[in-house]
C-alpha cells in the first residue's frame, strides 16, 4: 500500500464529511490584489500571528510547570530553567513576545503609512488597534510573572502608576495588588490575566480582524493621485480583482509563510544562543537592593517618566496612555477617505519619524539611566585622588561618604545624574561650591547642617584639587612638536 | 423568621423587581408610566402629587446618599448641631409627605370620583403600603430619635452585606419590631415596583431639558369647566392593543431570548466580577520587631515583618519591610521603604543621613521630607509604638501616592 495513498484516502473521507475543501478553500484562495514593489510589506501582520501563536504553544508549554503563587513561582521558574529544553522554552517565549511586539508595531506603521485603514478597512484597524494595546498588556505582564525581584518591583510600579488616575486611583493600586499590599493574592490575578483573559480577548479580536481581512479585501497598494471615494471604493475594488487579482494561496502566501519562517528560526537561534533573561533575586519584599528595571519593550517609556519635568508627570502618567489610545481611535474615524498614498500625505512620515525617533531615542537614554544614582559606587582610588593622606584624601572620602559620589562622576568614577566634577576646581571658586552645597538644587539635596566644618573643608580641598587632566601627548607627537621647534615656527 | 425577612425576602423582592421590570420593558412599555388622572381634579392633583413627589424624592436622597457614603455621612453627622437640623429637615418633609400622600388617597376616596375609575387594585395596595412606609418613617424620626445617626451603624451594614452577596443582619436583628417592619415595608415597596405604576420612576422626562420648547397652545378656555363626557371619554379610553399576529409572537419571542440571555450572563457574571473586585481587606496588628534597646539611637535600620495576613502560599512576599530608626531612648519613626514618587525601595546612606531612591533619585532627608528630585511628597510613615521593652509597628497598606 502507499503510504501517500491512504493519506489522500483519509483527507477525502474526512473532507466529505466536513465539506472543508468547499467551505474553506475559496476563502483560502480568494483573490488579492498585485502587490508588485511593495509585496514583502504585507507580510508583518501574519508574521504578528505566527508569532502569537509561538506563544501559545510555548505559554502552554510553560504553564504545565509554572506554579501560580506568589512564594512558589519563583523557585518553579528557576525548576524549570534549570532543565535544559525547559531554558529553550522560556527563550522562546521571550523572543516570540519581542518579535510579536516589534512586528505589531512595523505591521501598525505599515498600514497607517499606506493608509489601509481608510474606507473599508476602518474596522480593521480599530480591531488590530485593540490587539496592540492587549499586546503591550501581554508584555506588561508577561515581565511581571517572571516573579523575580524585577516582578516584584514591577507590580508595585504598575500599582503606583494606576494610583494617578483621579479619584479611583488608591483602589485601582490596590485593586492590582489584589489586596493592600504585595501578597499572595497579588500574583494570581496577574497570570490570569496573562494566561486566560487576554488571550482570550485576543483570539476573539483575531478572529474578528481575519474576518474583516477577507470581508473587505487586502488593501492594494497605493498610489498617489487615486483617493479613496467611499461611494465607489468597493465596484472599484472588485473590478481591480477580476482584472488582476491573483489567488491568495499560494501565490501572495508563500511570501508570508517564508517570512513566517524566518522569524520562528530567529527566535529559536536567539532562544539557543542567548538564552531566557536570567532570573534575578527572589520576589523578597524586604532585599531592598533592587533597582527596578523594566524589560526591553518599556525602556523608553520607563526613560520618558524619568525626563519629563517634574509638574507634568501626573499629567502624563494618565493622559499620555489615552492620547495615545484615542489617536488610534480617531486615526480611521476621521481620515476615513482621501488620498492613500504617502507621498500625498506627509504628515503621516512625519508622524511616524517623529514616534519612532523619540521611542529611539528615549529607549536608548533608558538603557544609559542617567537620572538614577549609582548605588553600587566605590570609594575613588587613590590614583584619582591624587595623595593619600591630608585634607584632600579626607575629602576624597567625605565626596564618597555623603553620596556625592552617586551622582557626580570624577575622572570617570561615580553617577551620571549631576555635573561631571572632574575639573571642579577648574569652573568654581570655593566659596561657589560652598553655597551649591549647602543651597542644593532641584535634583540635589541640601547638605546645610549634615556636613562638620572640618568636612566640608576638606570637601572644599578635594574639589579645588580637581583640575582638567594635562593628557600627556602622545611620543609621536612629541617628535612633531620638536621638529617644529627646531623648524623655528 | 428574621433571616427570611432580612435576607432572603429582600433578595426575592429585587430579582422579582428586575426581572418583572425588564419583561415589561421589553414587552409592554408603554405602560412605563402612571396614568394619567390630570385632567379630572386639578386642584387636589396639585397638592397632593407635588407634596409628595418632592418630599418622597428629598427623603429617598437622605436614605440612599449616607448608604452610598457612610463614612463622608458619619463624619457630617458627627456635629450635633448639623445632626439636629438634618433630623428637623427630615421630619418636616416626612410630615410633607404624609400630607401629600392623605390628599392623593383622598381623592381617590369618594364614590363618585373621577380619579377612582382609574385606579386598579394594585394602586390601591401600592397607596397603602407607601403610607405605611411614611407614617412608620415620620414614626420613627419622633419617638426612635437620631435615626439619621444609627443608620449607619445598623441598617447601612445590613444593605451593603446584602449587596456584597454576604448577607448578615445581625446589626438589625436587634431593633424594635417597629423600625424592622419599616425596613421589611421598604423591600415590599420594591418588590411593588414592576407591579404597579411605580415604575414610572425610570421614565423621569429628563429630556424635557434638553428638547426644543414647546408652546402649549389651550383650544378651549381653561377655566371653563370641561365637559363631563369628553373628559370621561378622554380618560377612559385606553390604548386599543393591536391584534394578535405573527410579527408580533415574533417580537415576543426575539425579546423573550434577549431577556433569558442576560439574566443568564448575569447569574453567572455578576459573582465572577464580583469575586474579583472584592478586596481582600487585611486587618492591621501590629507585629514586634525586636528589643528597644537593640536599635542605635540615630541610625535608620531596615526591619522586616510579617504582613498582616499572610497567604500559606505567600511565601517571601508575605513579608514587608521599614525602615525604622530611633530618634530618642522612648521615641521610634518608621518610614515606608516605597519612594513616594513610583515606589521603588529607597535606601539609606548612613554616613550622609539621607534616603536615596535608585529608579529616578529621588532624595529624602532624614526625617522622611523630599530633599530633591522626582517624589511628590516627603516618605510615608508606619505607626510604631514600644510595648514592654519591644518596638511593634502597625502594618498598613502598600503606600500609594494618589492625586
Ligand atoms: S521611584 Fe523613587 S525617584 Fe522615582
Amino acid at each position: 500500500m502507499d503510504p501517500v495513498r491512504i493519506l489522500k484516502q483519509i483527507w477525502r473521507w474526512f473532507d466529505d464529511l466536513t465539506g472543508f475543501s468547499q467551505s474553506l478553500g475559496p476563502i483560502m484562495a480568494h483573490p488579492v490584489p498585485k502587490a508588485r514593489k511593495t509585496r514583502w510589506f504585507y507580510v508583518f501582520g501574519s508574521a504578528t500571528l505566527i508569532a502569537f501563536l509561538v506563544q501559545v504553544v510555548t505559554g502552554i508549554a510553560l504553564s504545565s510547570a509554572y506554579v501560580t503563587g506568589s512564594g512558589q513561582a519563583y523557585d518553579s521558574l528557576c525548576f524549570i530553567t534549570s532543565s535544559p529544553i525547559g531554558r529553550i522554552i522560556r527563550g522562546i517565549h521571550y523572543f516570540g513576545a519581542s518579535a510579536m511586539i516589534i512586528l505589531i508595531g512595523l505591521h501598525t506603521i505599515r498600514v497607517y503609512l499606506m493608509g489601509a485603514y481608510k474606507y473599508p478597512r476602518q474596522m480593521n484597524w480599530l480591531t488590530g488597534a485593540g490587539l496592540l494595546l492587549f499586546t503591550l498588556l501581554m508584555a506588561f505582564t508577561g515581565q511581571l510573572l517572571r516573579w523575580d525581584q524585577m516582578g516584584f518591583w514591577t507590580a508595585v510600579v504598575a500599582a503606583e502608576q494606576a494610583g494617578r488616575a483621579p479619584l479611583i486611583g488608591n483602589w485601582l493600586g490596590h485593586f492590582l495588588l489584589a489586596g493592600n499590599t504585595v501578597g499572595g493574592a497579588t500574583l494570581s490575578r496577574f497570570f490570569a490575566a496573562h494566561v486566560f483573559f487576554l488571550p482570550a480577548l485576543m483570539f476573539l479580536f483575531i478572529a474578528v480582524h481575519l474576518y474583516l481581512v477577507i470581508f473587505n479585501g487586502i488593501s492594494e497598494p497605493p498610489k498617489a493621485g487615486r483617493p479613496v471615494d467611499p461611494r465607489t471604493y468597493r465596484r472599484w475594488y472588485h473590478s481591480l480583482l477580476e482584472r488582476e487579482g491573483i489567488p491568495f494561496w499560494p501565490q501572495a502566501a508563500w511570501r508570508d509563510v517564508l517570512f513566517g519562517s524566518i522569524v520562528v528560526l530567529a527566535i529559536f537561534v536567539l532562544a539557543l544562543v542567548v538564552g531566557p533573561p536570567e532570573l534575578g533575586k527572589p520576589p523578597d519584599p524586604t532585599i531592598i537592593s533592587a533597582s527596578p528595571r523594566p524589560d526591553w519593550y518599556f525602556m523608553w517609556y520607563f526613560a520618558l517618566l524619568s525626563l519629563i519635568p517634574k509638574w507634568s508627570e501626573r499629567w502624563v502618567i494618565i493622559l499620555g496612555p489615552l492620547v495615545f489610545g484615542l489617536f488610534l481611535i480617531l486615526v480611521p474615524l476621521l481620515g476615513s477617505r482621501g488620498e492613500r498614498s504617502p507621498l500625498r500625505r506627509p504628515w503621516s512620515i512625519l508622524i511616524i519619524l517623529s514616534v519612532v525617533f523619540v521611542i529611539a531615542h528615549y529607549w536608548v537614554v533608558g538603557i544609559r539611566a542617567p537620572w538614577s544614582p549609582r548605588l553600587d559606587a566605590l570609594p575613588l582610588p587613590s590614583s584619582v585622588v591624587g595623595v593619600a593622606d591630608g585634607p584632600i584624601a579626607a575629602g576624597a572620602r567625605v565626596f564618597y561618604d555623603k553620596g556625592c559620589e552617586y551622582c557626580h562622576t570624577i575622572s570617570g568614577y561615580g553617577g551620571i545624574r549631576g555635573p561631571d566634577l572632574s575639573d571642579a576646581g577648574d569652573r568654581m571658586s570655593a566659596a561657589q561650591m560652598a553655597t551649591r552645597i549647602f543651597s542644593g538644587g532641584e535634583n540635589m539635596p541640601s547638605y546645610r547642617g549634615n556636613l562638620k566644618p572640618e568636612e566640608l573643608a576638606s570637601l572644599l580641598a578635594f574639589l579645588a584639587s580637581r583640575h582638567r587632566v594635562q593628557l600627556p601627548t602622545p611620543p609621536a607627537l612629541q617628535g612633531l612638536a620638536r621638529q617644529e621647534a627646531a623648524h623655528g615656527r | 423568621m428574621q433571616t427570611f425577612f432580612f435576607i432572603a425576602f429582600p433578595y426575592i423582592a429585587l430579582i422579582l423587581a428586575i426581572g418583572v421590570g425588564l419583561y415589561r420593558y421589553f414587552s409592554h412599555r408603554f405602560t412605563y408610566s402612571s396614568l394619567s388622572s390630570q385632567l379630572l381634579e386639578n386642584r387636589h392633583l396639585f397638592w397632593g402629587s407635588v407634596s409628595w413627589h418632592y418630599g418622597i424624592t428629598l427623603i429617598l436622597v437622605a436614605h440612599v446618599l449616607p448608604w452610598l457614603f457612610p463614612r463622608a455621612a458619619a463624619a457630617v453627622l458627627g456635629d450635633a448641631t448639623r445632626l439636629f437640623v438634618l433630623e428637623l429637615t427630615g421630619l418636616a418633609l416626612g410630615f410633607y409627605c404624609v400630607f401629600g400622600i392623605i390628599v392623593l388617597i383622598a381623592r381617590r376616596l369618594p364614590n363618585d370620583s373621577r380619579a377612582r375609575a382609574v385606579t386598579s387594585p394594585m394602586d390601591w395596595i401600592l397607596l397603602l403600603v407607601l403610607a405605611f412606609q411614611v407614617l412608620s418613617g415620620v414614626g420613627i424620626a419622633l419617638f426612635e430619635r437620631w435615626g439619621s445617626a444609627w443608620y449607619l451603624s445598623t441598617a447601612v451594614p445590613w444593605l451593603w452585606s446584602l449587596v456584597r452577596l454576604h448577607p448578615d443582619a445581625s446589626t438589625v436583628t436587634g431593633l424594635p419590631v417597629f423600625i424592622q417592619s419599616h425596613l421589611i415595608s421598604g423591600f415590599v415597596v420594591v418588590l411593588l415596583f414592576p407591579f404597579t405604576r411605580l415604575v414610572h420612576i425610570f421614565a423621569i422626562p429628563i429630556e424635557y431639558l434638553w428638547r426644543p420648547y414647546q408652546v402649549v397652545i389651550w383650544n378651549r378656555d381653561p377655566r371653563q369647566p370641561v365637559s363631563s363626557t369628553l373628559t370621561t371619554s378622554t380618560t377612559v379610553s385606553m390604548p386599543t392593543p393591536p391584534a394578535p399576529n405573527h410579527l408580533d409572537r415574533r417580537r415576543l419571542l426575539v425579546r423573550f431570548s434577549i431577556l433569558a440571555g442576560s439574566v443568564s450572563a448575569a447569574i453567572v457574571g455578576i459573582p465572577s466580577i464580583a469575586f474579583l473586585l472584592g478586596l481582600r481587606k487585611a486587618p492591621e496588628v501590629w507585629r514586634g520587631l525586636g528589643a528597644a534597646d537593640s536599635f542605635q539611637i540615630g541610625q535608620a535600620v531596615e526591619v522586616s515583618f510579617l504582613d498582616s495576613s499572610p497567604l500559606p502560599w505567600s511565601g517571601v512576599t508575605a513579608r514587608t519591610a521599614a525602615w525604622l530608626r530611633r530618634e530618642s531612648p522612648e521615641q521610634f519613626i518608621a518610614f515606608a521603604i516605597n519612594c513616594t514618587h513610583l515606589g521603588c525601595p529607597v535606601r539609606w546612606l548612613p554616613n550622609a543621613d539621607l534616603f536615596m531612591c535608585p529608579c529616578h533619585g529621588g532624595v529624602f532627608y532624614k526625617d522622611g521630607t523630599v530633599a530633591s528630585g522626582p517624589p511628590p511628597k516627603a516618605l510615608v510613615t508606619y505607626p510604631v509604638r514600644v510595648r514592654d521593652g519591644m518596638v511593634e509597628i502597625l502594618t498598613s497598606p502598600l503606600p500609594i501616592t494618589s492625586v
